[in-house]
């Protein structure tokens, strides 16, 4: 029994440890040689002996998979804008190097317009900033596809100029596809000896291509103020004589699906009137005269007027009202 | 020391456990052991009916399961007693669980090489607690036959394996 227990330890050292790949997030890296081999002990009588047997060994395909995903949300645009781009990300998620050909979209179903492909229509990002920008590279088919190692990923845009004819609301789409060039297909189609190092490329459960869809959003957005008046004299009425008070309600909307960022309002006083010190309101609160912290201020150069920062406004925001009052001189 | 054959297998007996003893074991001893790896597919004949065809492995495709098949065969005139046929699941893989099989054996399954237990008594230390071990944690596959291999005779062992 002693030399049993000894050859235990050596089982390992023989054949080749105990570490496993598991972690590898896409599977065994194509081309890897796995050995195996087994052993035996026994005894003839009184003496112990051990054999071993062959060893054989398997190699590992490449399995061919492509996965390509979608990096930007809607994008809003305005008619007749150029250079409109989408941000994709291409990854080789199979477990050998693979290149991949690229191919961009535009004519799809679903949508209200069909965006117009710019002259270069894919780029690399190159510059990793996100968007189209001098520094990234152009894409020519057959010339630069991009080669990724596994678990490698390109970022890709897909560049479209905006009709001029397109209202707000309507969205267009634009797709991006990407293949592999050893081959696509149901999964499972095997194109012998065309992985790495000459083992076999099969095709994986992505069929080896895959595409994402983004959208372009016409969002317009129009803002609308609407003013009205109310006179009260000092003697109770209503009759616009000298003293008199107006009282100016403003109340600003904004419709469309698109952001107004950073709107102010300003409205002059009129001529032979004077401004109510400390009468400017928005939506209710007094706001300082004097330029400070809040909202609004009350100037006199380069003329009298008042003015209010409404923040962005869009459709959920809400509408904004002003007030203020001014005396008939 | 000793006389006849019996010196032979005294030799193989010291060395075995050393330096690589395949150059020893495989002339001189009683026991051959030959391994093969297949794949199996399913197949339909002419008539369209379904049959499992085994083929050599070569290149596998990860996430495909590969059988591997140890014969242990008597070559000598003598009775061998005592087989024990071990085999790790190869690097890379993942044994599947219950395609261990092997006739007249006890099937036994190891972590680390050294201990051996049936599934239901293996244990593995988890965060610092005992815990039974799951059939993918299994490295090493160790058939313990029954009786003795009578000459002529071969002893077959075989285990499903997952490419990872």
């Amino acid at each position: 029994m002693k030399s049993l227990r000894n050859c235990a330890l050596a089982i390992a050292a023989l054949v080749g440890g105990f570490g496993s790949n598991r972690a590898h997030a896409l599977g065994v890296p194509a081309g890897t040689a796995i050995n195996n081999t087994a052993q035996v002990t026994y005894s003839v009588g009184t003496v112990n002996a051990t054999a071993t047997s062959n060893t054989v060994s398997v190699t590992v395909a490449e399995i061919l998979d492509v996965v390509v995903t979608l990096q930007t949300p809607s994008v809003p645009v305005s008619a007749g804008d150029t250079n409109q781009d989408l941000v994709y990300r291409v990854t080789n998620t199979g477990n050998g190097p693979e290149t991949f050909r690229l191919v961009m979209n535009s004519v799809l179903a679903g949508d209200q317009f069909d965006p117009t492909p710019s002259a270069t229509s894919i780029y690399f990002d190159t510059d990793n900033s996100g968007d189209l920008s001098p520094g990234d590279t152009p894409y020519v088919v057959g010339s630069n596809d991009p080669a990724l190692s596994a678990d490698g990923f390109v970022t890709v845009l897909v560049v479209n100029d905006i009709p001029g004819t397109v209202v707000d609301g309507n969205r267009g789409f634009s797709r991006l596809t990407a293949d592999a060039r050893t081959g696509t297909g149901t999964p499972g189609t095997a194109f012998a000896g065309q992985g790495v190092g000459g083992t076999d490329a099969v095709v994986g459960t992505t069929g080896a291509d895959s595409e994402a869809t983004g959208e372009y959003l016409v969002a317009g957005v129009t803002i609308n103020a609407v003013k009205s008046q109310v006179v009260v004299d000092q003697f109770g009425g209503n009759r616009p004589v000298p003293g008199a008070r107006i009282n100016y309600t403003i109340v600003v909307t904004a419709t469309g699906t698109g952001t107004a960022n950073t709107t102010v309002f300003s409205d002059n006083i009129p001529a032979n009137t004077t401004y109510v010190p400390g009468s400017l309101q928005l939506n209710t609160t007094t706001l300082s005269d004097v330029a400070d912290a809040d909202a609004g201020d009350f100037a006199t150069t380069p003329a009298a007027r008042v003015r209010v920062a409404l923040g962005n406004l869009n459709t959920a925001a809400g509408s904004k009202t002003i007030t203020f009052a001014v005396t008939i001189n | 020391m000793f006389k006849g054959k019996g010196k032979v297998f005294a030799l193989v007996a010291t060395f075995a456990c050393g330096i690589a003893p395949q150059a020893f074991a495989q002339s001189q001893g009683c026991v051959e052991l030959k391994s093969v790896v297949e794949t199996e597919q399913e197949v339909v004949n002419a008539a369209g009916q379904k049959t499992l065809q085994r083929a050599p492995a070569n290149k596998v495709v990860p996430g495909s399961v590969v059988i591997i098949t140890v014969t242990a065969n008597n070559i000598c005139k003598k009775p061998s007693d005592n087989v024990v046929i071990n085999n790790p699941v190869p690097d890379h893989m993942t044994y599947v669980a219950s395609t261990a099989t092997g006739q007249n054996s006890d099937i036994t399954f190891s972590i680390d090489g050294a201990k051996f237990a049936a599934p239901d008594q293996l244990t593995v230390s988890d965060a610092g607690a005992a815990r039974k071990a799951r059939p993918d944690e299994y490295r090493v596959i160790r058939w313990t036959f029954r009786g003795a291999l009578a000459p002529g005779a071969s002893a077959v062992a075989s285990f499903r394996a997952t490419l990872n």
